[in-house]
């Protein structure tokens, strides 16, 4: 085959062909000195200095509050001109992992943005300053104690939220008066499962949650007596309150089948959205979507469980900023006047009433809005039922050993003895691990 | 004596500017990291670390973790073995479908073909992930009316880990079917005529005419569609949500990720990325020599 | 004759069937996409089947040019991703030539290296890229982010290269020579055309890694002017409440340039002046 290609190719006449196309010489050079053009655009459009003071926020926030935040950064910049801050939103991981890698490299935004469980990280590894003496006295009594968030005696974080917690969500069109009990709860939803169309399938669930993720799941331990860690942030996973937490969520499924075979957060939401799940566990970021896809939903605390005489009670974390330790002295005071500005009563109450978050301000806590807004009320006392989410970077671990045995549970391959006891030893392992 | 010279400037001017670009881009990152795999870089010495030796590698072989590493290292070899095979499987296959001169609407047919490749990955796989759900995804619901039981996709382990591999099939093979109808420019028609007055079977072209002479084009393509699969996270994660059910659809690299990420045991997962490059290092080594391709073909 | 005519006939149908198969699965999923784009209230998925949804909405491609960036960040990303692709098609063109036909000291050596920079978890190379490009005063600069993108696109491009000029015959460049043809000459006026398909596939393949890429931008680039489309897109996905509705929409129209891309460089990649369409 060799020798038939070569005399093939030996054709001379080809090759005289192929030289007329100098059109392919003309378009190497036009590419080339467009590539050389355009390396002149680029390095012409680096960033703009205008003498301003830059300040960069990182959050990782929906962008109904980026909207709220922006109108407050802009007037913000009209009271102080020589200033320019800017937000930039990051996804949860993309904001931790890049927040410290660039903190490492002596850079990084001037303040972080965000939920409690990524300020102990970012204190171990010294990438943030403490607070106690940046702010006076004076202002932080204004707020709720719960805004402060402490981690080995000193200030981290200051929040102008509180929340992250999740609630009962029901469809008003379904449900008139929420479930207060489990029992109530698996009676509620027993009645509103049903096949509706007689194919004899299911297609309305009574409720409908994002089961498989731990994180969900804490309402149900706490509500059964557990908890994840100790003061001494030990894990504390192998409880009979995890056990019967376990089996309640796995009995909702097999025993009452009044949850869906299947469902993450994607598919929970589609349910309720699509109005096949009469009721939803979901956080306070997702009421405002509810409402805009035109459905009339409550807002109600998880149950009690009969059994414990507790509450079913989630993580709650207030939301707040904190500095990096890679700042300026001169870009300091103009930080710590940003906070103090958006943290103000009426920039408060600005959220709050745009996107039914719970304020950290005490005026605008007992103001009259919150206190008269049915979904407000019912957030704030799901709040006081819910555990603060601990600080510690042996949250991560926690997590990370609940989730297989969690899931291993519902999908039936363990029983939740084995699992708490599997939880447990890989809770230990890997808090070991992170910490040597 | 000016000739070679010459010819050795343009040989200079040829390849160094590719090579300056990937090195200088290249050295300084990869030092880094086999200095940071024998370091103790962690959450508590994330500035202060300090070189510690082997460590990391003894704790990669030996650390009881869970699921297990070598249970994993067999997952994402199956995982890059059977993604690659039907990438270029399917890839050549519609090629050569795509290649015969009666078709008409190529231009067409091509195009469409190529949408998967075209598409921003995370929102299809998410699609997919919705597609394969027990009691709404249209798949089973397809399987319903050809007569066959629904699947539980995604409850179980293995089932899990079919859809991200028909995910990732799907999302590739657009890809493999680029360069093959390109490498089947390279072959002249006057071998296939001549092969038919001989009389040779379609297979007997396919064997000693197609395929040999896509290989030089095709293998480059194997081998670093071979390492990207081996490393490619975001699909098997986005499809089995991070590992569900229980952390069983997990492969090497989402090891490396965890460490880094979730733990900052940047020492450790510095170490696992070398063990990883090793592999693929070894890999790519033996299959360029078994496959002869840094050798002109002419 | 008339035997080997049904067999042509069976062949064509057949290879029809398979392509509208193929066609079908390679559309579908796409479809979804379409169907949450044009579904109100940010849904990503339903209970029902349908591809143009109850009370679909154009409103999300409407928010898309008036409440977002879009076009801002297609414009950068369109700036980036050219520049990308001309240094990645160049660079390829002229160094996969260079090893296809010459033999020097630590050719192989230097070929295995490019494909060492694709081996490793490109997780635990962002830390030490970062340092290197702050050290370099690179961070939030499109320099930063073009270097970086040409130096992951290069390896393939220039083995793909490499491959296909393998396939060229070197009797048609002495050829070329004994014409009086300088080195240089003959590589452009001679290989490079018929190289054409490889380019096609240098360009998409450049194209789409530097489109499309997230992780090394969103590290880089601090400034949200600055944005390319994936870190746009990726601004729509928050915790838990992603806008769907515009993901949709901006995706189906991230697809538009590809796919125009695709139309005019397909052309080349399957006919004109390459190897297999000269008559001998």
């Amino acid at each position: 085959m060799n020798t038939r290609l070569k005399k093939y190719w030996y054709d001379t006449r080809q090759v005289k062909t192929f030289r007329n196309h100098h059109l392919h010489a003309a378009w190497f050079q036009i590419l080339f000195s467009l590539l050389v053009l355009s390396l002149l655009i680029v390095s012409g459009c680096s960033r703009k200095n205008d003498g301003r003071i830059r300040i960069t926020i990182w959050h990782q926030d929906r962008p109904d509050v980026r909207d709220v935040l922006q109108k407050q950064l802009d007037r913000f910049m009209v009271l102080h001109p020589e200033v320019k801050v800017e937000q930039l939103f990051k996804e949860t991981e993309e904001l931790r992992s890049g927040f410290i890698i660039a903190a490492i490299a002596g850079q990084g935004p001037e303040i972080v943005y965000g939920p409690s469980d990524q300020v102990g990280p970012f204190q171990v590894m010294n990438i943030i300053l403490p607070l106690d003496s940046l702010f006076d006295k004076k202002f932080t009594d204004q707020l709720d104690p719960k805004a402060l968030t402490y981690y080995k005696g000193h200030l981290y974080k200051i929040s102008d939220k509180l929340g992250n917690h999740l609630t009962l969500v029901y469809n008003k069109k379904f449900i008139k008066n929420p479930p207060k009990t489990d029992k109530e709860l698996i009676d509620v939803a027993t009645s509103l499962t049903k096949d509706t169309n007689g194919d004899g399938k299911i297609d309305q669930y009574g409720i409908a949650w994002n089961y498989t993720e731990p994180f969900f799941f804490i309402p149900f331990m706490t509500g059964f007596g557990g908890w994840i860690m100790d003061e001494n942030y030990q894990p504390t996973l192998n409880t009979v309150g995890t056990v019967n937490g376990l089996k309640f969520v796995r009995d909702l499924r097999d025993k009452y089948k009044v949850i869906p075979n299947e469902a993450d957060y994607n598919i929970a939401d589609a349910l309720f959205k699509d109005g096949h799940a009469a009721m939803i566990i979901n956080g306070d970021w997702s009421w405002a979507g509810y409402q805009k896809a035109g459905l009339d939903i409550g807002v109600a605390p998880l149950p009690l469980i009969t059994s414990t005489g507790l509450w079913c009670g989630t993580m709650v974390s207030p939301k707040g900023f904190s500095i990096n330790s890679n700042i300026t002295e001169e870009k300091k005071k103009w930080v710590i006047k940003l906070i103090e500005y958006l943290m103000s009563e009426e920039n408060q109450l600005e959220a709050t009433k745009t996107l039914y978050t719970m304020p950290t301000n005490k005026n605008v806590i007992n103001s009259k809005f919150v206190q008269s807004n049915e979904i407000l009320r019912n957030s704030q006392i799901q709040i006081e039922h819910g555990n603060p989410m601990p600080v510690v970077p042996e949250l991560r671990a926690i997590w990370d050993a609940m989730r297989p045995s969690y899931q291993a549970v519902l999908a039936g391959s363990k029983s939740p003895e084995q699992a708490v006891t599997d939880m447990q030893m890989q809770a230990v392992q890997r808090i070991k691990e992170m910490n040597e | 004596m000016n000739q070679t010279l010459r010819q050795k400037i343009f040989i200079f001017f040829l390849v160094t500017p590719a090579l300056i670009i990937l090195l200088g881009v290249v050295v300084y990152p990869f030092v880094y990291n086999v200095i940071i795999s024998l370091s103790n870089m962690n959450l508590r010495h994330i500035k202060d670390w300090e070189i510690v030796g082997f460590r990391n590698y003894v704790k990669v072989f030996t650390e009881p973790s869970q699921p297990d590493f070598y249970v994993i290292f067999i997952k994402t070899v199956i995982w890059t073995i059977v993604n690659l095979f039907f990438h270029v499987v399917i890839g050549v296959f519609l090629a050569l479908v795509l290649n015969q001169k009666e078709i008409r609407g190529k231009g067409i047919f091509r195009t469409i073909l190529v949408l998967p490749w075209a598409v921003p990955q995370l929102i299809v796989a998410l699609t997919w992930r919705g597609m394969f759900n027990y009691e709404y995804g249209s798949i089973n619901q397809i399987l319903g009316k050809v007569g066959l039981p629904a699947v539980e996709w995604l409850r179980s382990p293995t089932e899990a880990f079919v859809a991200a591999i028909i995910t990732n099939v799907w999302l590739g093979f657009p890809f493999m079917m680029v360069i093959a109808l390109g490498a089947l420019q390279s072959i002249p028609h006057d071998l296939y005529e001549a092969a038919d007055i001989d009389g040779a079977s379609w297979y007997h072209k396919l064997r000693t005419i197609t395929l040999p002479l896509i290989k030089p084009v095709m293998v480059p393509a194997i081998t670093l569609g071979t390492i990207w699969t081996f490393n490619n996270l975001n699909i098997i994660w986005l499809v089995s949500n991070a590992g569900e059910p229980s952390d069983s659809t997990h492969i090497l690299v989402s090891f490396v990720y965890k460490a880094a990420f979730n733990f900052y045991r940047y020492g450790y997962g510095a170490a696992l990325s070398m063990i990883i490059f090793f592999i693929l290092l070894i890999f790519s080594v033996v299959f360029m020599r078994k496959t002869k391709v840094t050798e002109a073909v002419y | 004759m008339n035997k080997s005519r049904t067999k042509k006939l069976i062949r064509v149908t057949f290879s029809y069937i398979i392509l509208i198969i193929f066609c079908i699965i390679s559309i579908y999923p796409v479809s979804q996409v379409l169907t949450v784009s044009l579904r109100p209230a940010d849904r990503l998925l339903s209970t029902s089947l349908e591809i143009i949804p109850d009370n679909a909405t154009i409103a999300n491609y409407i928010n898309l040019f008036v409440k977002t960036d879009f076009l801002r960040w297609m414009w950068n990303s369109l700036l980036i991703t050219a520049s990308v692709t001309l240094t990645g098609v160049i660079l390829a063109a002229t160094a996969g030539y260079g090893f296809s036909r010459y033999k020097f000291v630590g050719k192989k050596a230097a070929m295995q290296s490019m494909l060492v920079t694709q081996m490793f978890p490109a997780t635990m190379l962002l830390l030490p890229m970062y340092i290197m490009l702050v050290n370099l005063g690179l961070i939030n600069s499109y320099l930063g982010i073009m270097i970086m993108y040409s130096a992951t696109a290069l390896p393939f491009c220039v083995w793909q290269m490499k491959g296909f000029y393998d396939t060229i015959p070197s009797s048609l460049e002495e050829a070329g020579r004994i014409d009086g043809c300088s080195q240089f000459q003959t590589f452009y006026l001679i290989v490079l055309p018929l190289a054409a398909p490889a380019l096609v596939i240098t360009a998409l393949f450049s194209f789409m890694s530097s489109w499309t890429e997230y992780v090394v931008a969103a590290q880089i680039l601090q400034d949200t002017a600055m944005w390319t489309l994936p870190i746009g897109l990726k601004s729509f996905e928050s915790n838990m409440s992603t806008e769907w509705g515009l993901y949709g929409a901006a995706s189906m129209l991230v697809t538009v340039p590809v796919v125009v891309l695709f139309l005019v460089l397909s052309k080349y990649l399957v006919s004109g002046l390459t190897l297999g369409s000269v008559k001998g």
